[in-house]
C-alpha cells in the first residue's frame, strides 16, 4: 500500500472514533503544553536576564580591586615583605601600569572617590547631593537627553529625574543644556571647616528609574576627566594616586574571561566581571526551566500508556477490518503501518493542541509583566517556532513508538481467525 | 488443484481436483465438513502441511508470504456470508480498499471504482455510509469491492446465506455474470443445493474428504 493511502485511511479511522482520539491527544497535549511553556519561560527569562545585565553593567568591563589579605589562606604576611600597594587594599599607579600591559586591555580608569557638599540649580536653593564618576559604559535609562557611550562628556553631567523639580528646571527636557553648580570642599572629612569652590556643569541628560536596574542610585554622574579634576582638588597629596579599585575596558573582540584570568595572575588582584553574574543568573533560569520541562516529560510518559491502551482497544474493535485487509492481500507491514500512523496522528494532534494552548497563554504576556511590576513591553514568555516544530515532531515519534506493540498485535492477527469474528 | 491439510486434527485429506479457467465451481458440504478450510487453503490464507496448491503451475504453498499477499491482491477476491463491509466508510472508500492494497494510483482508482459500482447498480449510493445500506445492498457493495480489481479467481463463502431468496438471486446473477464475462473462476462455498445446482461443477465434501464430484466444464 502507498504511504499516502495508509495515512489517509489512518486519519479516517481516527475520525470515526472522535472522542477517543481527542481524549488521547489531550493527554499528550498536557505534556506538550507544559514543555512549551517551560521552554518559552526559559527563553524569556534568559532574554530578561540579559537585559537586566546590560542595564546594570557593561559586559566588556572588569572591576579590579586589591585582594584583601584576610582572604588569603596562607596566613599573615611579614611586615615589609610586600611592597605593593595591593597588600594594603589599595591600588596605585604601578598596579595600573601592570594591568595596562595585559593583552586585550583597552584602558584602565581608576575609581576616584569624590564628593560634593551641595548643588545649586536655577532657583538658587542648595541641596545635599551625592556625586559619582561614570567610569564604565553601563547603559543608563534616560528620561531626556542623549549620551555617547553611556558616559557624559567632559564638562557635562547626568542628573536624576528626582532632582529636576526641586532644582527648578521645570521638566526633564527643559533641563537639558542648562547649568548646574556643584560645590566641592577640599577635604572630604566632615566637620572641619575647609576651603571649597563652585564648579559649573552642563546637564547632558536626565536619568530615570527602570525595573531592570537592580540598584538605581539617585546621583549626579560626572565624566572621568571632571571626576579626576575634583579628585585632584579634594585629595591631599599624601593620599593621592591610591585607589580602592580600577575599571578595565576590554578591547572589543577580545575574550573577557581570558583577560580576567590574566589580570588575576598578575598580582594580588580580585577581578569581577559581569559574566560571573550572568552565569549565576542563567544557571538559575536553566534549573527552573529544566524542572518545569521535566514535569512535562513526565506528563508525556503518562500519556504514552494512554496511546498504547487506546490502540490496543482499537485493534480489538477492528479485528474484522484487519482480517479483511489481509484476505485482500494487505501485507503485514501495511497493517502495522496503518496502526502506527494512527498513533502518529494522535501524537501530532496532541502536540498541536498543547503548543497552541501554550501560545494562547503567551497572549497574557502584558498581564504577567504588569502583575510582576515589570517594564511595559517586557515579555517573559518567548516562543521559538523551531522549538515547537521539533517538539511536535518528537511527540509524533514518541506516539509511533508507543503504537509499536498494538500495531504488532494487529499485523500478526491470523486473517482466518479475524474473519470468524462476527 | 490439489490440497491437503493436517493440523492437530486433519481437516482435509486426500483432496485432489483441478479447476479449469472460467469454471463456476461449488464446494458443497455441511458445517464442519472442511469446505471453508478448503477455500482458505486454495486462496493461500491457510497453509497445507502436506501436498500442494498449484495456480497456473505455480505452487502457492511454497511461495513467500510477500508473494502470496501480492497474488491475493492482484488475482483473487472474496465474498463473505456476513459481507464484511466497513460500516463507517462510504461505499466509494469500501470499494477503493483492494485497489489501495494493490498499489493502484489514486488517479486510476476513480474510474475503476465507478465501473464496479455501476456493475452492481450502486452508483447513486457512492457517497452513502455502508452501515445505512440494506443487506442486499451490502452484499452488492461487497461484490463491487471483489470485482473492482478484475480478479481471475473469485471466492464466495455462502454469498446468499444472509439474504432472502429474491435478493439472493440478484446477488448470484451478478457473480455469475462477472465470471462468465471475464472467463474468471468463481468458487462458491455453500450448503444450498439450489445454488450449487446452477454451478458448472459440484464438489461434495464430507469429513475432510471428497464425497463425490458432479458435472464439470469440458
Amino acid at each position: 500500500m502507498r504511504r499516502a493511502d495508509i495515512l489517509a485511511r489512518a486519519g479516517r479511522n481516527l475520525r470515526q472514533a472522535k472522542v477517543r482520539t481527542l481524549l488521547t491527544a489531550l493527554a499528550i497535549s498536557v505534556g506538550a503544553f507544559t514543555i512549551t511553556l517551560a521552554l518559552a519561560a526559559g527563553t524569556g527569562g534568559k532574554q530578561y536576564t540579559d537585559n537586566l545585565i546590560k542595564n546594570n553593567g557593561d559586559a566588556s568591563s572588569l572591576t579590579v580591586v586589591a585582594k584583601n589579605s584576610s582572604q588569603d589562606s596562607s596566613g599573615p604576611k611579614k611586615y615589609g615583605a610586600n611592597e605593593s600597594n595591593a597588600s594594603q587594599g589599595l591600588l596605585g599607579d604601578a598596579d595600573i601600569k601592570k594591568i595596562q600591559s595585559v593583552a586585550g586591555v583597552e584602558s584602565v580608569t581608576p575609581m576616584y572617590n569624590v564628593g560634593a557638599t551641595y548643588m545649586v540649580g536655577p532657583n538658587g536653593d542648595k541641596y545635599d547631593t551625592s556625586i559619582s564618576i561614570k567610569v564604565d559604559q553601563t547603559a543608563v535609562t534616560l528620561g531626556a537627553g542623549t549620551l555617547a557611550h553611556n558616559q557624559p562628556g567632559t564638562g557635562s553631567v547626568v542628573i536624576p529625574e528626582d532632582y529636576v523639580k526641586p532644582l527648578g528646571y521645570g521638566s526633564d527636557t527643559s533641563a537639558i543644556g542648562k547649568a548646574i553648580t556643584l560645590h566641592v570642599d577640599k577635604t572630604t572629612i566632615p566637620g572641619l571647616p575647609t576651603e571649597g569652590k563652585d564648579m559649573s556643569f552642563t546637564i547632558a541628560a536626565v536619568s530615570k528609574k527602570s525595573d531592570t536596574v537592580l540598584h538605581y542610585q539617585a546621583e549626579v554622574l560626572l565624566s572621568p576627566a571632571d571626576g579626576k579634576a575634583i579628585y585632584d582638588y579634594q585629595t591631599p597629596a599624601q593620599a593621592a594616586n591610591q585607589y580602592y579599585g580600577v575599571n578595565v575596558r576590554v578591547a572589543s573582540g577580545t575574550d573577557v574571561k581570558t583577560v580576567q584570568t590574566t589580570i588575576e595572575k598578575k598580582g594580588d588582584y580580585q577581578v569581577f566581571s559581569l559574566q560571573d553574574v550572568q552565569q549565576v543568573l542563567f544557571t538559575f533560569v536553566n534549573v527552573v526551566m529544566g524542572g518545569a520541562a521535566g514535569f512535562g516529560a513526565l506528563a508525556i510518559l503518562a500519556s504514552i500508556f494512554g496511546i498504547i491502551n487506546t490502540q490496543y482497544i482499537s485493534v480489538l474493535e477492528r479485528t474484522q477490518q484487519i482480517g479483511l485487509m489481509k484476505a485482500l492481500g494487505a501485507r503485514r507491514k501495511d497493517i502495522g503501518k496503518l496502526f502506527r500512523y494512527e498513533a502518529a496522528w494522535v501524537g501530532f494532534l496532541g502536540g498541536l493542541i498543547g503548543t497552541v494552548g501554550a501560545l494562547l497563554v503567551g497572549l497574557f504576556n502584558p498581564m504577567i509583566a504588569k502583575a510582576l511590576n515589570l517594564d511595559k513591553g517586557t515579555e517573559l514568555l518567548v516562543f521559538q517556532p523551531l522549538t515547537s516544530v521539533v517538539l511536535i515532531l518528537a511527540l509524533v515519534l514518541v506516539a509511533v513508538l508507543a503504537g509499536y506493540f498494538p500495531s504488532r498485535k494487529a499485523s500478526r492477527l491470523d486473517p482466518i481467525e479475524a474473519l470468524r469474528v462476527e | 488443484m490439489y490440497g491437503k491439510k493436517k493440523n492437530t486434527f486433519t481437516a482435509l485429506s486426500n483432496v485432489s481436483f483441478a479447476v479449469p479457467d472460467g469454471e463456476i465451481t461449488a464446494i458443497v458440504g455441511k458445517s464442519g465438513s472442511g469446505k471453508s478450510t478448503l477455500m482458505h487453503v486454495m486462496s493461500g490464507l491457510d497453509h497445507v502441511s502436506e501436498g500442494a496448491v498449484l495456480v497456473n503451475g505455480e505452487n502457492l504453498s511454497q511461495m513467500k508470504q510477500k508473494n502470496i499477499d501480492a497474488f491475493r491482491a492482484h488475482q483473487m477476491s472474496f465474498i463473505f456470508q456476513s459481507f464484511f463491509v466497513q460500516g463507517n466508510e462510504t461505499c466509494y472508500d469500501n470499494v477503493s480498499l483492494p485497489l489501495e492494497i494493490a498499489n493502484v494510483s489514486r488517479k486510476d482508482r476513480k474510474a475503476m471504482i465507478e465501473t464496479a459500482l455501476e456493475a452492481v447498480e450502486m452508483s447513486e449510493k457512492k457517497k452513502s455510509k455502508a452501515k445505512d445500506l440494506s443487506g442486499g445492498q451490502k452484499q452488492r457493495l461487497a461484490i463491487a469491492r471483489a470485482i473492482v480489481n478484475r480478479p481471475k479467481i473469485l471466492f464466495a463463502d455462502e454469498p446468499t446465506g444472509n439474504l432472502d431468496s429474491t435478493t439472493g438471486e440478484h446477488v448470484e446473477k451478478l457473480l455469475f455474470n462477472y465470471a462468465r464475462k471475464n472467463n474468471a473462476n468463481l468458487i462458491v462455498v455453500t450448503h444450498d443445493p439450489d445454488l450449487a445446482a446452477r454451478c458448472d461443477r459440484r464438489i461434495y465434501v464430507k469429513d475432510g474428504k471428497i464425497e463425490k464430484m458432479e458435472g464439470g466444464k469440458a
